[in-house]
């Protein structure tokens, strides 16, 4: 039997929700997009305990217990695969992280409109060409009758192959990728910087404030909290987006396998060209997600111990 | 009076109506009961009713199908071979890129088309097809007399599991002889004559020498390389015949094949003859006569490189035929209007190794394979294998190769006479997709009447120089037994050997070192497990 304290409450929020209705109304589409797009299909997770078969489908097929998830433990091609995705992601939040926030405090000091907006179209333009165009324009520059060894080997010096040598490949997805998203992560905390009161900034130059005081005590103070927010996100994608599959998938080759195969490339390449169980392939990609979400939950965690508010 | 008009108005009309229609139906009734006795007497059943009356609409995976498909309306042969079997095509898109992908894909959701094309065997999905009855196995085929012969090849023969046969694999050639023809070295014959070379390279030595000069000397001052390669799939198929040749293989991963050696069976990727190969390949790396960009190939970058000048070699699949449709009919003219390829490139004949014997590489007679979909109805597929019988069948080869007789050619003795003087595929834009779909038969354009090659002079250096195979090298022993051989281990065990080839090749390491690293990965994904457990089933089936 319901107590009288929880039946009130269940009226309150329905009113509540009534009085409401239109906004409700708004989030339906977000909410059914959701439960059918992002939700349902999490079925597909049991697979990691299955064997999969042709016959039954994701929901047919024979349960097997934790046998994927031990073979996994004795994969070596699994665990170069994991730990390239750990040091990927690490380095690229590490080095891309930060600079936009550079970037973006940089535009901001610009005093006229026209430069910075050209530096900021020209910087973002990159995000809109796909990994695939990408890596064959890089591939084009690198290549030994490309632009790249032309300049260097008229300066007198030996011709490079980043794309196939295994200490610049991580360095040159480092590159890339900050060359692709620094202007698009930028903008972010640039509308953030757009949001702080000019009076203060006034203020503090009568107050005598130089350049490097007005951005240490009021822009920083004024983005901290975007950037908080935007860390815990990039956290919790660490594993999925910082190791991104386009942008390896399109550069890599087997000579930097063994340096660049990330975990959702290597679950590609085991499917589609060895042929590995379908099961055993969402164990994989099980795991990540699974380290994914307590690395959100610890970023989380860390930033609200910071004094900043969390993401929930 | 007006009345009486258009009564006669009326009475003409119908006379007209009912003399069309008349003439409609008789050539309607014509065809039709063509139709009905071509099909009766393909099929065997003369005087029976024709077997093929209900249309039916059959749904293809093929390479680039849909494109393939629209070039039917303008190719009357295809149309009317279509009609003869009452078929439509409902193309289902597969690209080089995505192929395989889209295939399991479709296989795991329960929607594979009727009849698809994939390289397949042997891989674990493969087998799990087969086990659960993704695919449908093929009937008897008696009524099917050129597919039934066609399953006569001792390699495609020993493709069938528990007695059936659930694939019809895309032959090429006749014998494993022809496989040299699937990695050729085009050469530029005319750099290595302006850089001071006389005689055509015999030996790996005399081939390095060639390069060597050609780099060196740079004749037309492009910054040219040594050899490269259309994909690097290709590297194990040249690189292994310096003394290892069992060891080439077609790239799927799975169609390693095996030798004894200390009286054990062992994949002969991993004999001990591999190092000495990798040593010449690695060397030649190192002095500059490979492509340093060779691991970032593919066949357009490849074929562009060395029709415009910047490759001294290339490797490639496809031997003359792709020499033909991509280097001298795309590229060649508009770098060198003024040569004639057949004087200018040359095909490097097998190598003399340091064994002092001539190899080539090795493969299957066969490149990629049908299947049909476990789900498929058996009217359907039996109407779709007399198809495959009839393209099979020597008429339907001759039409599909020559065109129709007395339009295209004409027959004088045994031999057949062009008459056409364009190249057929522009004729009939779709002979070569329906020959294709069923199997390549690259060795019947290896002959001096066969026009696939348009090029007569490379046509002729063609012939010979398959005519030379035969006469001059000789395939390993080895047996086919063994590749197809099913164990536990062996299942999910594939050898990637391109790829070791180019790590080998890029290592910093030496090479001896890098091969032992690479070995080793290879043991612990159970190498030794999987040799054990193919003596011990060889021992069990009296394999020796």
């Amino acid at each position: 039997m319901r107590s009288g304290a929880s039946v009130r409450t269940t009226k309150k929020l329905w009113d509540t929700m009534l009085q409401y209705k239109y906004f409700y109304l708004m989030v339906l589409p977000v909410i059914v997009w959701y439960a059918l797009f992002a939700y349902a299909p999490m079925y597909g997770v049991t697979l990691a305990f299955k064997t999969f078969d042709y016959n039954g489908g994701i929901l047919g097929s024979p349960w097997i217990g934790l046998e994927h998830f031990q073979k996994i433990w004795t994969d070596a091609d699994f665990h170069t695969a994991f730990k390239n995705t750990i040091v990927i992601s690490l380095m690229k939040l590490l080095i891309n992280f930060p600079m936009p926030i550079f970037l973006a405090i940089l535009l901001n000091e610009f005093s006229r409109n026209t430069a910075k907006r050209f530096f900021q179209t020209v910087l973002t333009f990159p995000h809109f060409i796909s990994w695939v165009v990408l890596a064959g324009i890089i591939t084009d520059m690198l290549s030994r009758d490309g632009v790249v060894n032309q300049f260097i080997m008229a300066l007198g010096f030996e011709s490079i192959s980043p794309l196939t040598d295994k200490e610049s490949f991580r360095p040159l997805l480092y590159i890339t990728h900050m060359w692709r998203e620094v202007g698009w992560d930028s903008i972010i905390y640039l509308a953030a910087l757009a949001g702080i009161n000019p009076e203060l900034y006034e203020a503090a130059e009568i107050d005598g404030a130089n350049r490097f005081k007005r951005l240490l005590h009021i822009a920083w103070p004024g983005i901290k909290s975007t950037v908080a927010i935007l860390l815990i996100l990039h956290v919790g994608q660490l594993l999925s987006q910082g190791a991104s599959f386009e942008q390896i998938f399109n550069l890599y080759s087997s000579p930097v396998y063994s340096v660049a195969d990330v975990v959702d490339t290597y679950i590609y390449r085991t499917s589609f060209q060895i042929g590995g169980d379908f099961g055993y392939m969402t164990a994989a990609g099980l795991i990540k997600s699974v380290i994914s979400l307590v690395l959100l939950v610890l970023a989380n965690t860390i930033v609200k111990r910071m004094g900043e508010e969390g993401l929930y | 009076m007006k009345g009486f008009k258009r009564f006669g108005f009326i009475m003409v009309g119908l006379a007209l109506m009912t003399g069309l229609l008349s003439a409609c139906s008789g050539n309607g009734n014509e065809k039709s009961s063509e139709s009905e006795n071509a099909a009766a007497t393909n099929s065997g059943t003369g005087g029976e009713e024709n077997p093929y009356k209900d249309p039916m609409q059959i749904s293809v995976a093929f390479w680039d199908v849909e494109a393939e498909v629209a070039k039917i309306e303008n190719d009357p042969i295809v149309q009317d071979i279509l009609k003869k079997f009452n078929i439509t095509i409902k193309p289902v898109n597969t690209t080089w890129d995505d192929y395989g992908q889209k295939i399991q894909m479709w296989a795991a959701s329960g929607q594979l088309p009727d009849v698809f094309a994939i390289d397949a065997i042997g891989t674990q999905y493969q087998r799990k097809w087969v086990d659960q009855g993704v695919v449908a196995p093929l009937p008897d085929l008696t009524n099917y007399p050129n597919l039934a012969k066609y399953f006569e090849a001792p390699d495609i023969a020993g493709l069938a599991v528990d007695g059936k046969q659930y694939t019809i694999p895309r032959r090429m050639f006749p014998s494993t002889d022809w496989s040299a023809l699937d990695r050729v070295v085009y050469y530029r014959w005319d750099l290595a004559q302006e850089a001071g070379i006389t005689k055509e390279p015999e030996t790996w030595e005399e081939f390095k020498v060639m390069l060597d000069a050609i780099v060196k000397a740079d004749p037309e001052g492009k910054r040219i390389t040594g050899l490269t390669s259309s994909q690097v799939k290709m590297l194990g198929g040249l690189f292994w015949l310096y003394g290892n040749p069992v060891a080439t293989s077609d790239g799927s991963g799975a169609d390693f094949k095996w030798i004894k050696e200390d009286g054990k069976f062992i994949p002969a990727v991993f004999s001990k003859t591999a190092l000495p190969a990798l040593q010449n390949m690695k060397d030649m790396y190192d002095k500059n006569l490979i492509d340093p960009d060779i691991a970032l190939t593919s066949p357009e970058i490849a074929y562009d490189k060395f029709a415009s000048g910047k490759s001294a070699a290339m490797l490639s699949g496809g031997g003359f035929i792709n020499l033909d449709a991509n280097i001298q009919r795309k590229r060649w003219a508009n770098s060198y209007p003024d040569k004639e390829i057949s004087e200018t490139v040359k095909v490097l004949k097998p190598l003399i190794g340091p064994d002092g014997e001539r190899h080539h590489a090795i493969f299957k007679t066969y490149w990629s394979e049908s299947y049909f979909s476990g789900k498929i109805d058996p009217k359907k597929l039996d109407r779709i294998l007399a198809l495959f019988d009839y393209v099979l069948s020597p008429e339907g080869k001759t039409l599909l190769t020559y065109g129709i007789e007395g339009v295209d050619y004409k027959v004088e003795g045994d031999k057949k006479i062009m008459l056409e003087t364009k190249a057929l595929n522009e004729k009939y834009p779709a002979i070569s997709f329906l020959r294709d779909l069923v199997a390549y038969e690259t060795a019947d354009r290896y002959d001096l009447s066969n026009p696939s090659i348009s090029d007569v002079g490379l046509r002729e250096e063609a012939v010979e120089y398959i005519d030379w195979i035969l006469n001059n090298t000789k395939v390993p022993e080895y047996d086919i037994r063994l590749t197809y051989m099913s164990t536990p281990t062996k299942d999910s065990f594939t050898v990637f050997d391109h790829d070791d080839l180019l790590n080998v090749m890029l290592s910093k390491e030496p090479v001896e070192q890098a091969w032992q690293k690479i070995v080793d990965g290879y043991k612990s994904k159970g190498l030794d497990k999987m040799i054990e457990e193919v003596n011990t089933k060889a021992k069990e089936q009296g394999i020796e």
